[in-house]
């Protein structure tokens, strides 16, 4: 990982990057505008939601056919995107690889969002969110239900404790030197620092902890998404009956999660002015990492769509005809294209991969991502293995409502404002580690 | 001469233009399907096998053969499939009608199977008063009777059950009923068995014995429930007994959710699957726990480096 040639060299002083860091959490308008916005659309989707919890599922486009639509695709949407944290600040940072560090937070920031969110779309999804609480006490052990529950509150849990350790050394700095800031945020501080003042023995005591969690993220990510695609695979369903769901997900949810990280990433460049920390180097490396699991994920596809589109049973060839030919074919090949085999072919070649070209890219792919969960989801769906006769128009088609797409939104904007309001309270880049990367010196006063 | 060969052109001219009218009015069959004919012969159990499936498949529109008490449907009525002007077709025209449907009439091509289809058919040319080759159905040359009784006896000895149908005349003499169809039916998990045979029909005596299946399970005793009645309502409406018989081999029920399997409760779990489960909460779990408290260690480094 030694060859980056072009990386510019910089004279940072500890002063310097405690000053460039902190800047954009004591002053900075434009994200505070930005948070009134999301709380604003929040607001009038929390009314969608109230309809629905009013109405009941009845409002949603939902029907016998289709009982998982919109909100199960997004689910799976917001699992994959979450999975990026255990990719970059883990494997990554577990193989000492240098240029995540100013990243890994926002890697993390973003998991921590959407796996919580991931879990309230799911309370999202039912009719009686009054009764979650008895998918633990009468969840059967068989049943993927209740290991998804499990897995995705553990993996949250994880993931929060993999972004508070590594920024308690920044966090004690925040104390000492955000002095202007509420009372709130400074006890916050005050508790999360841990009365941490770098000795060695904290430090060495500190890093074994983040070690010890960053090798129990590796399992627990790959069971977050596994389990995820169980709920799917362990039914015998056209589309979703294969063995290959689990990896299969994995590597969509590498690539979803990288394109989301590629994109935040660009925007806390430009928005905190950030450019010598999240530098050309960054996005280029994410770029390379982009291909590689785009070509991961390519791979998976062809073996889920070539094996079965060749021998064609009866039952896929109904289900594999729609997504080629049929009417999920501008969806199902888009986000094939878009998400997969352009940027691919885009992001080999060293100017896409830019900051800006590659930022544009990463959002066709997180598009493409958005509805290939859709077309894992749906289609499916409306091809039950025993149709009903006579079923009205309504059960055969399925249109989300705006009911639906306002809930989704809903879901879409409480991620962004967590990881906004985050970002406000919380230094976006690891103040210490880049300092320790840099080889700075620097004292944490108690 | 000339005369005869005028009334003959003229009457082939007529004859052709209705045919054409009458086909361009009602359904035409192509040519290759109208040759086609019947592979089942008419046998009394081929003609009561078509009758049941004609009870199933067609009678709720066609009403009985011969009746005439089909549905008032418009514009078209469905027609009486025992007519003679109905049975004036060939077995192959039936068969592609049935096949192909039209309008109202559904079609049958894929719902019914081939064997079932030619035995409508077979069922239905029992009605054909020109057909010289098809036996009747024995025919029902019974009194006009009231307060028809079916009596059911049970035999333990030989396994077979027999029925007897009989009804009481306008003179009050009760006779018994011959050629009346009866079935006999067992109750299973789901709906239904019929155990009649092929050849359920009254006697003389207005008897009918069939022996009951020897591989039949029952409850833990031997218990079934056994349900005879007169297949067709349409002669003295409908007329049930039902009896538990002990005649079915004693059988103790497994109830596949007492095992430990993938598809039982949570108490019936796998014993692998809750190990899994319970060992993977725990060991993740403590591990986190542990390293909290690990967490709660790290002010106290700060003192005693101090």
């Amino acid at each position: 990982m030694n060859d980056l040639p072009e990386q510019k060299e910089t004279t940072l002083s500890f002063e310097k990057i405690k000053e460039d860091i902190l800047r954009p959490m004591q002053n900075h308008k434009g994200l505070e505008l930005w948070i009134v916005f999301l709380i604003t659309v929040i607001g009038v989707c929390a009314w969608a939601y109230y309809v629905q919890l009013r109405d009941g599922l009845g409002v949603t486009g939902m029907r016998d056919y289709v009982s998982w639509g919109l909100y199960i695709a997004n689910f799976v949407f917001f699992v994959a995107v979450s999975l990026v944290g255990m990719l970059i600040s883990s494997i990554l940072g577990l193989l000492r690889i240098n240029w995540i560090t100013p990243i890994s937070r926002i890697a993390e920031i973003i998991a921590v969002a959407f796996v919580a969110v991931a879990g309230l779309v799911i309370v999202l999804d039912m009719g009686r969110p009054d009764r979650v609480l008895n998918v633990l006490i009468h969840g059967r052990f068989q049943s993927p239900i209740l290991w998804d529950v499990t897995v995705i509150t553990t993996y949250l849990v994880i993931s929060l404790l993999l972004l508070i350790l590594p920024m308690i050394p920044d966090l004690a700095i925040c104390k000492n030197e955000l002095k202007k800031t509420s009372p709130v945020l400074k006890k916050l501080y005050n508790i999360l620092s841990f009365g941490y003042i770098n000795t060695p023995s904290q430090h060495k005591h500190l890093h074994k902890m983040i070690r010890t969690l960053m090798v129990l993220i590796v399992p627990v990510g790959l069971a977050i998404h596994t389990v995820t695609s169980w709920l799917f695979a362990a039914t015998l369903r056209n589309g979703w009956d294969t063995t290959i769901f689990g990896p299969y997900f994995v590597a969509g949810a590498f690539v979803a999660g990288s394109a989301a990280l590629i994109v935040a990433m660009y925007f806390f460049r430009v928005s905190y002015k950030l450019q010598d920390y999240i530098t050309d180097v960054q996005f280029d490396k994410m770029g390379k990492l982009m291909v590689a699991v785009c070509l991961v994920y390519l791979y998976f596809n062809l073996n889920e769509f070539l094996v079965p589109g060749y021998k064609m049973k009866t039952g896929d060839d109904i289900h594999l005809k729609e997504l080629f030919t049929g009417n999920w074919a501008i969806m199902f090949w888009s986000s094939q294209l878009f998400g997969n085999i352009i940027p691919i072919m885009l992001l080999v070649t060293k100017k896409f991969r830019k900051p800006l070209p590659i930022m544009i890219i990463s959002l066709f792919i997180i598009a493409a991502a958005w509805i290939k969960r859709y077309v894992i989801v749906i289609p499916t769906m409306l091809h039950p293995h025993l149709p009903i006769q006579n079923v009205p128009e309504n059960f055969v088609h399925y249109y989300p409502s705006a009911i639906e797409i306002s809930v989704t939104v809903l879901s879409f904007a409480l991620a962004l404002l967590i990881i906004t309001v985050l970002a406000k309270i919380f230094p976006i880049i690891p103040i210490c580690e880049t300092a320790d990367n840099e080889g700075i010196d620097y004292k944490i006063e108690a | 001469m000339k005369n005869i060969i005028k009334i003959t052109a003229s009457l082939f001219l007529i004859f052709t233009i209705s045919v054409s009218v009458v086909s361009a009015q009602s359904w035409s069959v192509p040519n290759s399907s109208k040759k086609k004919q019947n592979p089942y012969d008419t046998s009394t159990k081929n003609i009561s096998s078509g009758k049941k499936i004609y009870n199933i498949n067609c009678k709720s529109c066609h009403g009985d053969a011969t009746m005439g008490n089909m549905l008032p449907l418009q514009p078209i009525a469905p027609s009486d499939l025992g007519s003679q002007a109905f049975l004036m077709q060939t077995d192959g025209e039936i068969y592609y009608k049935v096949n192909k449907g039209k309008g109202a009439m559904p079609i049958f091509e894929k719902t019914l199977s081939d064997e079932n289809k030619w035995m409508v058919i077979t069922y239905l040319r029992s009605f054909d008063k020109n057909k010289k080759v098809s036996k009747k159905i024995a025919e029902v040359k019974n009194p006009e009777v009231s307060d028809v009784k079916l009596l059911l006896d049970i035999n333990k000895e030989t396994k077979s059950v027999s029925a007897n149908l009989t009804g009481v005349t306008k003179k009050g003499a009760r006779v018994a009923l011959q050629g009346i169809e009866l079935s006999f039916k067992v109750k299973r998990s789901f709906g239904y068995l019929d155990i009649s045979g092929n050849d359920a029909y009254t006697n003389e005596q207005g008897m009918v014995e069939i022996p009951f299946p020897s591989d039949l399970p029952g409850d833990r005793e031997g218990h079934v429930n056994l349900l005879v009645k007169v297949t067709d309502d349409a002669y003295y409406g409908e007329i049930t007994v039902d009896r538990i018989a002990t005649l079915g081999v004693p059988t103790d029920p497994v109830n596949p959710l007492d095992e430990r399997a993938m598809w039982g409760t949570r108490a019936n779990a796998p014993i692998w699957i809750i190990v899994s489960y319970v060992g993977g909460v725990l060991s993740i779990w403590s591990i986190i726990f542990l390293v909290l408290f690990q967490l709660i260690k790290l002010p106290k480094l700060a003192k005693t480096e101090e």
